[in-house]
């Protein structure tokens, strides 16, 4: 039988989530720290690529493409202006990036839940 | 390393409690905004800053805030003219604390926005993980 790859891959994106709401609390807590700098994970696609590879059972497959997703690393362009203190989080950012680890994680939970009564109503008939 | 998310609420709040602190030192600077001193000549209240500073936490892993140092403010004190107070000196003028009502309710008004964004992070960070303990009840 296949590996349910569905479960591991909800979690490890659930995991990541986790890690990137604990860097953003780290931010909003230091959001008066003179000469914090705020952080940000790397993007979950990036860490994907890396540690899971598509299975390619002939030369033909088509690899996962290594661009074409959204660059989610935004921290550069509307990145809040540093201040006197040297401090450049900004609690508008860290909130919107809060509300998408939000969305995903329910996102996750949601499918996870789904499967689960898709896999019980299947060993229960 | 710890559950990032209990890691998030650690820091969050750690912020909780460097945001409070904060808030005491201004409480104590409007408080004493009128502190003279007792003596003819003697200083009156000085202004209290507060700093922050963050520190890893090894246990969870992330970097939490602290209060880095309590310090006094060396702004010069303005002298005002009151003959009666006992701590005039023999011209009548009476130094006066150097605190600044307006910067202290900017700092205020800070301390309790940073308190309410750590706060709304721990209540995110609560739903996120009652998401997952829902995923056990059985629907």
């Amino acid at each position: 039988m296949q590996p349910l790859q569905l479960f591991d891959l909800a979690f490890r994106q659930n995991e990541w989530l986790a890690q990137r709401q604990s860097v953003i609390s780290e931010n909003v807590a230091n959001a008066n720290t003179p000469g914090y700098k705020a952080k940000d994970v790397e993007s979950f696609e990036d860490v994907m690529r890396r540690s899971v590879s598509m299975a390619t059972t002939n030369p033909e497959h088509l690899t996962a493409p290594d661009d074409g997703t959204i660059p989610e690393n935004e921290s550069d362009p509307d990145k809040a202006e540093v201040l006197v203190s040297g401090n450049d989080v900004s609690l508008a950012q860290e909130f919107l990036k809060s509300n998408e680890v939000m969305q995903n994680y329910s996102m996750n939970t949601q499918i996870l839940k789904t499967f689960s009564n898709m896999l019980l109503s299947v060993t229960k008939g | 390393m710890s559950d990032p998310l209990i890691a998030s609420q650690k820091s969050a709040a750690a912020g909780l409690f460097a945001q409070s602190a904060r808030m005491r030192v201004v409480s104590e600077n409007i408080a004493n905004a009128s502190s003279t001193g007792k003596t003819p000549g003697s200083d009156p209240y000085q202004r209290k800053t507060i700093s922050f500073d963050s520190v890893m936490d090894d246990n969870a892993g992330v970097d939490l805030v602290q209060v880095d140092q309590i310090a006094r403010d060396e702004t010069p004190f303005e002298t005002q003219y009151l003959p009666g107070n006992p701590a005039a000196d023999d011209k009548g003028m009476v130094k006066m604390p150097n605190v600044n009502m307006l910067v202290e309710l900017a700092d205020m008004r800070e301390a309790s926005r940073s308190y309410t964004a750590n706060t709304q992070v721990i209540k995110q960070v609560r739903e996120l993980v009652s998401m997952t303990i829902d995923l056990m009840r059985p629907s």
